[in-house]
């Protein structure tokens, strides 16, 4: 509504040549749309523009010589002029639809391909939220200021050929409407500057309101127990008049604009009748062609307004469509040498002098080696940034390491073809994701041929499958955004089914902290035994249970391992190990359950 | 027995009023009568009666320029050069009134706007604030919030653009047509006229063709936004499974249906007829005013300012297409504020009942319960007994039944069948206020105000410092409140300090030390990675459950092992019950868990020799 004098500034890196010329090649499939829609401008500009002027001719004419034959060419040929204008724009809105739309689509497909390919630490610097905004918000605004464009483009070429037509006919008074266009320009960008702060001003205002509702209300129950509705309401009070106020400034300032435009018109209105009727008291002006001028001026009111406004809009289309690009440029930190398929693999894992570090963090490993047997099941334990999950991401593929090796079966991860690779590998992170799709689906998902059975059989040796037949509709049930409709349990059975039914050679477990009743825990217990049976598995371990029953617990240090065994040997030697147990694992033992039996009050 | 309410007692009961309420009676009367008692309070009137005057002194205005304008150029024309002065000031006068005008107008219409949205907000958050707890319970935030912000703005937009550009469009329609009528041979007002009809014709069938469009567009737009959404999310799952171009697929999939709608759209609005329409009608209004101009009738000045006149009605072309689809969006957005305000709970208050205080036993005598407007039982055939001061933990599966259960005993909703009775009396019969006073609920994620940490622990009922410290001490928060940057005056939230789930519950622990509930509900679902947190956490718990009746929903077997009473929920019912030897005994499942958690040997178990 305020014409885009609000929109927001971002800091453009591209130089606009480059962008255009880039947004230029995605219009390029659709040449000849793009072809059509320019034709169809000029021509319904200039029927459009050729209105007014061959009604004041007509006036002229045919107020001092009014034959028929006159007056059906003039009437019949503004007639025409007027289906004309529509036919052309008719078309050129539906061509220009064409190409636009399809040209979102084509920078969507880009974008979102493009992003699906990244690796994970575009992720961890980029959220989900800003990514879907970019693909889709951004590009609908590049669409709208592409249709922006296309209508100032018409808006110009009527203003020009009308220009022109005026200055042919009388130079004097078309200097007047010349110096509208210099002054519309220079309000618009002073109300752009005024408007953008007050809008600021307004939005934060108004969010704070709503921040104390929504406070107010998901805190009701603490309010009601307390009494507190009347302080909660009055300072409700206060906040809610402070954003009226606010509001009331911005929405009066940014109403000026049309009316203070309107005042120029109103003086270039007032030139043209003083030059306009001296001349035509002195004769050297007809009637017809003060109606030109006279209508000349409330036609070109809003196309210039629009062209004045135009500016800073199409800056923001840019801006859009450079953070798409942003997004489809990054370049993917994952190294490939080669693209081995590899076969079954056995599950022998070896770091050799691995060096890796988070892009701008300090490093994780420096000279990291480690040897996993084929089916051997090991748990990493150690503090936060130890190097746990990094381990996971890097055989995961997930994370780019930079100097040393990992090698699977003796082959080096990196000359391994990257999707066939991550066939084998099975991952369950601490909290598992679901899809909003049927139980059936998540389980197979991304195993393609797969049947009910299969499925079913893969819960059975999760721990059983019955709890499907209590869901309102058993394995067709919709679960809801990520599980919502199933409790964590459920949900966490679901992904132990997905991993068994892809039956990798390796997994790696992220074992849950988030703590589940007593019973459900028992189930994934076995769950995850019976995953972990046959294949390599190296779990992120939380659990006391887990670290008491693998083969081999390996303790990080600062990227180092510092000690490794079992359990019960580690406890006797009393190092880092039993460290670690006192602050992570001390509370889940028997001897801990037992004493807490005990009072105890300060 | 429960008592059968009173209807006009029931609704009328507000736990707070903010003051003198005028739109009470409006509210109950519909939608319309709602908002227009809202557009005609008070001082409002004057705006708009005000609003619709200055619009038809600016049209009146610009209709008076053409007309102005038409009579300059005869008398230029006759060369009546004294004139030239006058009409020059005079068309100056206009052409400056009549924006100032304008914004006077726009003035007066934005603060109507900015009015209503403000005292509908303030209207519906008094409302439901007062509203009781059992009503606050089956809201939802998300949907709450929604009303609250973007509902409420619509009515705002209501007003300004919408509504005044209607009374725009229809006086630039009219004004020029009664000047017309006013200052012209009265059958040009034919071409006008004409124009009108088709207008409004074409224009009800635009909205009609273009209303499923939009509806669409946005919807399409949304499905974008939610599968990418998801599928960035989970974007390990989809790495870890190849399924990148299946995912792909998926996105484009939604994403070409939106492209499609996009060009249908554009065809529908390459349609739009009106401009057509007023464009031929000038041009058989410029015959007509020439052929009268050869019969005598008109002057030349006359066709210039009639061509003039009928120029002001592109104003509404332009204008009209949006203004529609924003009054009925404001329509719907006041139904669903109203749907909240009225809306009447079922619990009844009983302010006559029972008021003492309580000791603390509780009798569950089967009860069975569903939520009100669903069929499926969540709880059945529920019997228990909890003498005064034990503690009971209640375990089992999300979706049990155990939240439900607890939200039974302070009445947030009426048990189905059964009873259940405190101190031996039905809670039915107690004064609602007196029973929820006494019963206090500690939920699973704590949610504290953005106010200090001493307000949050004392809100509003003890001001001593000494008394608070007290209370944090005791339930083991006292030590991280004291590292705060301000201690105890530390403000908490975005703007403050974040806690952690533990710290907030250990607050909201602090909390009840000071308001002494006979009855305590914990709902305890917060796992600590570390002993030390964990061991705080243990000892608030345990420092609580003194000289209270205490429920636990628990997942900790310390706590479980402790409790004088377990009851093991499944699927609504109960699966077990007693003490933890009990347990042992008679439940298989119970004893799996110590047998496969600690690798236990079920015999030495059951012999009692473990644990």
């Amino acid at each position: 509504m305020w014409v885009g004098l609000e929109a927001e500034e971002y800091d453009r890196e591209f130089r606009d040549r480059a962008l255009l010329k880039r947004i230029f090649e995605y219009f390029t499939p659709y040449r000849k749309y793009m072809i059509i829609v320019i034709t169809l401008l000029i021509l319904s500009s200039l029927s459009n523009a050729f209105v007014p002027l061959i009604t004041s001719i007509s006036i002229n004419i045919l107020a001092v010589n009014p034959s028929l034959v006159n007056f059906i060419i003039l009437i019949g040929l503004i007639f025409i002029l007027n289906i004309l204008t529509y036919v052309f724009n008719y078309f050129r809105y539906i061509y220009a639809a064409k190409a636009i739309g399809n040209v979102t689509l084509d920078l969507r497909e880009s974008a979102t391909k493009s992003v699906l390919e990244h690796d994970l630490s575009f992720f961890d610097k980029n959220p989900v939220g800003k990514i879907v905004s970019r693909i889709n918000t951004d590009s609908r605004d590049f669409a709208q200021t592409v249709d922006l464009t296309v209508e100032v483009a018409s808006n110009f070429i009527v203003m020009i050929i009308l220009i022109i037509l005026l200055f042919i006919i009388n130079t004097i008074l078309t200097l007047a409407i010349l110096i509208m266009i210099p002054i519309f320009f220079l309000i618009a960008l002073i109300y752009r500057r005024f408007a953008r702060k007050m809008t600021l001003y307004g939005q934060r205002a108004l969010a704070t309101v709503n921040a104390f509702v929504k406070e107010t209300f998901t805190g009701i129950q603490i309010a009601k127990t307390f009494r507190q509705e009347p302080k909660l309401y009055d300072q409700f009070h206060d906040v809610n008049t402070q954003s009226y106020k606010v509001n009331l400034r911005r929405a009066l300032i940014l109403n000026a604009i049309f009316p203070t435009l309107s005042i120029i018109q109103g003086i270039v209105l007032t030139i043209i009748v003083y030059y306009g009727g001296n001349f035509l008291i002195l004769g050297t002006f007809n009637a017809g062609e003060f109606n030109f001028f006279f209508q000349s001026l409330s036609f070109l009111f809003f196309p210039l307004l629009t062209i004045a406004s135009f500016w800073p809009q199409f800056q923001s289309g840019l801006a859009a469509s450079e953070r798409i690009f942003s997004i489809i440029d990054t370049p993917p930190i994952v190294v490939q040498n080669d693209n081995i398929i590899p076969a079954k693999l056995r599950g022998e894992i070896e770091f050799k002098n691995l060096i890796f570090q988070y892009d701008d963090s300090k490093r994780v490993f420096d000279n990291f080696s480690l040897k996993i047997h084929p089916g051997e099941t090991i748990a990493l334990v150690g503090h936060t940034g130890a190097g746990k999950s990094s381990i996971a991401n890097l055989i995961a593929r997930f994370y780019e390491f930079q100097g040393g090796d990992i090698l699977v079966d003796g082959i080096s991860i990196r000359n391994y073809d990257l999707k066939k690779y991550r066939e084998q590998i099975g991952l369950i992170p601490q909290t598992p994701f679901l899809w909003s799709d049927t139980v059936e689906n998540n389980i197979s998902y991304g195993c393609s041929s797969v049947t009910c059975d299969d499925v079913t059989a893969a819960l059975d040796r999760t721990g059983g499958s019955n709890w499907v037949n209590s869901l309102s509709e058993g394995l067709q049930t919709n679960v809801g955004e990520r599980g919502a409709l199933l409790s964590m349990g459920q949900r966490q059975l679901v992904v132990f089914a997905r991993v068994l039914l892809q039956d990798p050679s390796i997994l790696i477990l992220d074992e849950a902290t988030a703590s589940v009743d007593p019973f459900t825990e028992t189930k994934i217990q076995d769950a995850m035994e019976k995953t972990m049976e046959g294949r390599t598995s190296i779990v992120i371990a939380h659990r006391l249970w887990t670290v008491r029953h693998v083969n081999r617990i390996i303790v990080l240090d600062h990227g180092r391992i510092v000690e490794e065994g079992s359990h019960d040997d580690l406890m006797k030697q009393g190092g880092k190990y039993a460290q670690l147990y006192d602050t992570y694992f001390r509370h889940q033992s028997l001897k801990y359950i037992e004493e807490m039996g005990v009072p105890k009050t300060v | 027995m429960p008592k059968t309410a009173n209807f006009k007692e029931m609704s009328q009961i507000l736990e707070f009023s903010p003051g003198k309420d005028h739109f009470e009676k409006a509210r109950k009367k519909g939608v319309t009568r709602w908002i227009f008692s809202h557009i005609f309070f008070g001082t409002n009137k004057i705006f708009i009666f005000s609003v619709l005057i200055t619009t038809v002194v600016t049209s009146i205005l610009a209709s008076f320029i053409s007309v102005s304008i038409g009579n300059a150029v005869n008398q230029f024309i006759n060369a009546n050069a004294a004139s030239l002065i006058s009409y020059t000031i005079l068309i100056l006068i206009l052409g400056l009134t009549t924006p100032i005008l304008r914004l006077l107008n726009y003035f007066l219409r934005e603060v109507l706007a900015q009015r209503l949205e403000r005292d509908t907000r303030k209207e519906f958050y008094g409302i439901l604030l007062g509203k009781s707890q059992s009503f606050h319970d089956k809201q939802q935030i998300g949907d709450l919030m929604a009303r609250a912000t973007d509902d409420v703005r619509m009515l705002n937009f209501m007003i300004s653009p919408a509504v005044s550009l209607i009374f725009e469009s229809f006086t630039s329609l009219v004004i020029p047509v009664i000047f017309i009528l006013l200052f012209y041979p009265v059958q040009l007002v034919i071409e006008p006229l004409i124009f009108t009809g088709l207008f409004l014709i074409s224009l009800r069938r635009y909205n009609r063709k273009l209303g499923p469009v939009t509806g669409d567009l946005r919807m399409n737009f949304g499905m974008i936004n939610a599968s990418l959404n998801e599928a960035l999310s989970g974007i390990e799952v989809v790495k870890g499974s190849t399924q990148e171009a299946h995912e792909l697929d998926k996105y484009l999939s939604f994403a070409k249906k939106y492209r499609d709608a996009y060009v249908r759209q554009g065809r529908i609005q390459a349609k739009y007829m009106p401009v057509l329409f007023l464009g031929l009608l000038i041009t058989i209004g410029l015959a007509h005013t020439l052929i009268l101009f050869n019969l005598g009738f008109v002057t030349i000045g006359q066709i210039i300012s009639y061509l003039g006149l009928l120029d002001l009605l592109y104003f509404s072309t332009f204008i009209s297409i949006f203004v529609f689809a924003t009054i009925k969006l404001a329509g719907s957005s006041a139904k669903r504020l109203l749907e909240l305000m009225n809306a009447v709970t079922e619990i009844d208050e009983n302010p006559k009942g029972i008021h003492k205080d309580i000791l603390g036993s509780i009798r569950f005598e089967n009860v069975s319960f569903y939520y009100p407007g669903t069929t499926n039982y969540v709880i059945r055939n529920i019997t228990f007994e909890v003498k005064p001061g034990q503690t009971v933990a209640i375990v089992g599966t999300t979706g049990s039944g155990k939240t439900t259960l607890t939200k039974l005993i302070s009445r947030l909703y009426d048990v189905t069948e059964g009873e259940i009775l405190v101190d031996d009396h039905d809670i039915r019969d107690y004064a609602l206020k007196s029973l929820r006073s006494q019963i206090s609920y500690i939920e699973q994620d704590v949610f504290l105000f953005s106010f200090s940490v001493f307000e949050n622990i004392s809100f509003g009922r003890i001001s001593s410092k000494q008394k608070v410290i007290e209370a944090a001490k005791q339930a083991q928060a006292d030590e991280f409140i004291k590292r705060l940057p301000e201690g105890y005056d530390s403000k908490i939230g975005e703007r403050g300090v974040l806690l952690s789930g533990g710290e907030r519950q250990r607050i909201a622990i602090a909390r009840a030390f000071l308001t002494d509930p006979k009855i305590l509900i914990l709902d305890d679902s917060t796992s600590a990675i570390d002993s030390n947190t964990e061991d705080k956490i243990q000892y608030a718990i345990k420092n609580i459950l003194h000289n209270r009746t205490t429920f636990l929903i628990t997942h900790r077997l310390s706590q479980i092992r402790w409790a004088d009473l377990i009851i093991v929920l499944k699927d609504g019912k109960i699966e077990a019950k007693g003490s933890h030897q009990e347990l042992l005994r008679s439940s298989e499942e119970y004893r799996k868990i110590f047998v496969k958690k600690f690798d236990l040997d079920e015999q030495e178990l059951l012999e009692g020799g473990v644990v």
